[in-house]
């Protein structure tokens, strides 16, 4: 990854997702991403941050790194780090979406839609830190 | 996020506007909870006014709903559109639930 332009430290809570996708939202739209898919760029970077908080975390705390940068026409590189155990939210097994409502089990959404909405997404453990790198859209 | 109930003969409509997320899903899901406890066998979420919702709120939808089919009751949405519309339907949720254009056709539906 090249030098980001910017990066940011929150604590890894529910509590930052306002100031996470604000961030991340003001270098969306310096890269050109088109607004209409801001909303998805939060609900990925809620998703992640809300894993990393509940998996890599609990029930420690601790805290989320953001970094971006560009990545071609209209879209940007987006890297997520913590600093919590090992946990790769890439293993998860995908979650059986063609059961009815009564068994249909309630977890795993969250992967499945980061998955859905972004490009090239990659794990990787580096020195202490879990880091999930990702282009958005 | 807010969320406004209105009982109505054979429901509880609850106005849901706003975005719901992990920090606040669990509120939609205490409201419904709530209203179960008092009785309400169907819910009717109205959600045009929403304009988010992350896995955390579709766990809450779920969970609901789940609750209220083990009744003979439902939760029924109504008024589902952009991007809460587009995550329902990725997740393949939206085919649970009975969904409506608007309240008053899922009002209707309740005879």
């Amino acid at each position: 990854m090249d030098p980001p332009l910017k990066r940011l430290t929150l604590p890894a809570s529910a509590g930052s997702i306002a100031a996470l996708s604000e961030f991340v939202r003001e270098g969306a739209a310096a890269a050109g991403v088109d607004t209409h898919e801001f909303g998805k760029l939060e609900l990925v970077l809620e998703e992640i941050l809300i894993n990393v908080a509940r998996y890599a975390y609990t029930p420690e705390t601790g805290a989320v790194e953001v970094a971006y940068t560009p990545a071609g026409p209209h879209k940007i590189r987006i890297e997520i780090a913590d600093f919590g155990r090992v946990f790769n939210p890439l293993e998860a097994d995908p979650p059986n979406l063609s059961r009815g409502l009564a068994d249909r089990p309630i977890g795993g959404l969250g992967v499945f839609l980061v998955r859905s909405m972004v490009d090239s997404i990659d794990y990787r453990r580096e020195q202490n830190r879990n880091v999930l790198s990702f282009v958005f859209p | 996020m807010n969320i406004e109930p209105t009982e109505l003969e054979k429901a509880v409509l609850l106005k849901v506007t706003g975005r719901m997320d992990a920090e606040n899903a669990h509120e939609f899901e205490q409201a419904c909870q709530g209203w179960i406890t008092h009785g309400a066998k169907h819910l009717i979420a109205d959600l045009d006014g929403l304009q988010y919702v992350s896995s955390m709120g579709l766990r809450c939808f779920l969970s609901v709903a789940q609750k209220l089919q083990a009744s003979s009751g439902s939760l029924i949405l109504c008024g589902l559109h952009g991007l809460p519309r587009q995550v329902f339907e990725m997740t393949r949720l939206i085919g649970l639930f009975p969904v409506f254009e608007t309240t008053q056709q899922a009002i209707s539906t309740l005879g």
